[in-house]
């Protein structure tokens, strides 16, 4: 059983964290709230997602799973306004999600979970460093790496206090540093790892700009991204693994 | 048919290695092996990969000058080897025998002669790929955390069912019967200077209104590696053949043509013998200091012939997979 209404706002939040990643995934229907983790095909970038019973406005399920085509169901939440409230509500018979916005009905065919990739096992990893960062900063450094390269590494100093962010093109270069008046906070560790923008860039654009983002960096090691969406009833955190050089 | 015949019907498009960055690519590996062998030995003196005993390893060579492409660009090439040769390609491998012979012979005059610009060129199309060269080219992609699935028959046509099961994201082969074999997107010329050439299947079609299967009947009429073409029947007649009858069987009763075993050849490209599920791993973690051991002593390849590739390899970042911090 799933019978739920949220806004719009939260819906799409929700769908935009996991969507930049996989095209298809697994919504667990929890008693407490909504959950999903997901992994890009490639295994590179992982994304785990929960969203509280409180961040709906009303909430009831019982513990069911269900996959769902993404990609339809953003177009789907895309045709609300932001404000507007999305009615869902779980068809078991037909296997099939009702979804109304109002007045709009769509009936959402469900994909067979156990055609969807196998969900990830978080890997355990204890990182050195902490940097607290606001959302749009990473929007900056991100966008400013693009130009002129492919991948961006980010690091932090732990002498100078500052969490870096250095990108080296072919002709151009560009680097960014941020100290502790500029962060929110920082616990400094030794961490420099380089990153593939592909996917940085996918993830950015999941970040809201006002988001407090809880990095967590090593040495050649993933990064994780925690931030919050749904006024701090959902959490979301990325995961990313490093390019390495080979030898 | 004939690649030139095949390559008038292409949809190519030169692309940038910065659009297809990040993909995985199933590598005919006999066709990307035998370009590097062929321009090793047509360039290099072959003391360099001969070992004392007279074994000749320019695979070795040609595999460290070959993988820094792909690792440079971010792809991960998965290669794909040959198994058993295909009954009916009985006729081709025939030819090519013959054909290698007849270049051995003019390569033993040129000898004689010594007319060195010839023996380079005849060297290099004498190059077969002896049971020693798959096997060392094995070992050493194994070494650096190389990809390999064994094809039951042709490696082309299993590197491009996994492109169209979209288990990789291209083929990559020079040659265009990726196409008859239904690849959605290859690659070419991975092995030369330069940008590749995207080859597309769809565009291909759209452009001369065939559905894949017509387009392997129009194949089949100019002649594919298994089967010789009807006499005066070019790519563009072959094309309008198709289009005007429907298929290969409606064109044989309307014109009085045939082709022995035209229903086998075309269930040779249409539904190729393969593994359905190739497994692979595409995150590399390549140990070079084992693969130079490798090359330099045990093969006994001159250090500076393959010191450069080496590096590049070294120098290249390869993407870890999550899996890998479990």
């Amino acid at each position: 059983m799933f019978n739920a209404i949220v806004s719009a706002n939260t819906l799409q939040a929700t769908l935009d964290s996991v969507g930049v990643l996989v095209d298809e995934c697994k919504i667990h229907m929890e008693e407490d709230g909504l959950e999903i983790r997901a992994v890009d095909p490639a295994n590179v970038g992982m994304v785990d997602l929960s969203l509280s019973a409180e961040a709906f406005e009303s909430y009831e399920a019982d513990g069911g799973l269900i996959g769902v085509n993404l990609v339809r169901l953003q177009d789907i939440a895309g045709m609300a306004d932001s404000d507007q409230l999305v009615h869902l509500e779980l068809d078991e018979e037909t296997r099939k999600l009702h979804i109304s916005i109002d007045g709009l009905e769509y009936t959402l065919a469900l994909i067979d979970p156990e055609s969807i990739r196998e969900e990830p096992d978080l890997p355990d990893l204890d990182l050195p460093a902490n940097i607290v960062i606001e959302g749009r900063d990473i929007d900056r450094a991100v966008t400013a790496a693009d130009m002129v390269s492919d991948h961006i590494e980010l690091g932090v100093d732990d002498a100078e206090e500052v969490f870096y962010v250095k990108a080296e093109g072919d002709t151009d270069d560009v680097h960014l540093e941020l100290d502790t008046d500029d962060l929110i906070d920082l616990v400094v560790g030794a961490a420099s790892s380089l990153f593939s923008l592909d996917y940085l860039k996918d993830m950015n654009k999941a970040i809201p700009a006002d988001a407090e983002v809880r990095m967590e960096l090593g040495e050649e090691f993933p990064v994780k991204m925690h931030f919050d969406i749904a006024d701090g009833e959902g959490a979301v955190t990325f995961m990313l693994a490093p390019r390495i050089q080979s030898n | 048919m004939g690649n030139a015949d095949l390559r008038q019907l292409a949809a190519l498009e030169e692309v940038s290695f910065d659009d297809v960055a990040g993909s995985v690519v199933a590598v005919d590996a006999h066709n990307w092996l035998y370009r590097y062998l062929t321009t090793t030995v047509k360039w290099t003196s072959d003391e360099v990969y001969t070992t004392a005993d007279g074994t000749e390893v320019a695979n070795l060579v040609g595999v460290v000058q070959g993988l820094p492409k792909f690792f440079e660009n971010d792809l991960t090439p998965v290669f794909v080897f040959d198994g058993a040769v295909t009954e009916l390609k009985d006729d081709e491998v025939q030819s090519r025998r013959e054909q290698r012979e007849k270049y051995e012979a003019q390569l033993e005059e040129a000898r004689e002669e010594g007319d060195s610009v010839a023996v380079a060129r005849l060297d290099s199309r004498t190059q077969r790929l002896t049971d020693t060269i798959v096997e060392t080219t094995r070992e050493l992609l194994g070494l650096l955390d190389v990809p390999v699935v064994d094809a039951p028959a042709e490696g082309e046509a299993q590197a491009a069912v996994m492109a169209r099961r979209g288990q990789v994201d291209y083929a990559g082969t020079e040659d265009y019967d990726a196409l008859l074999f239904g690849a959605p997107l290859t690659l070419r010329q991975l092995t030369s200077k330069g940008d590749p050439e995207l080859m597309d299947l769809d565009a291909t079609l759209d452009d001369h209104g065939l559905t894949w299967e017509q387009f392997v009947d129009v194949a089949i009429l100019c002649g594919t590696d298994f089967n010789e073409g009807i006499s005066g029947v070019g790519p563009k007649t072959a094309v309008s053949l198709v289009s005007e009858h429907g298929d290969l069987w409606s064109v044989f009763e309307a014109e009085g043509y045939t082709v022995e075993n035209a229903d086998r050849i075309r269930q040779l490209f249409l539904d190729p013998a393969v593994v359905d599920e190739p497994e692979f791993d595409t995150s590399l973690t390549p140990d070079v200091d084992a693969a130079r051991e490798y090359v330099t002593e045990q093969w006994e390849v001159d250090e500076s012939e393959v010191a450069r590739g080496f590096e590049r390899i070294e120098d290249s970042l390869v993407q870890t997979g999550l899996d890998d911090w479990a």
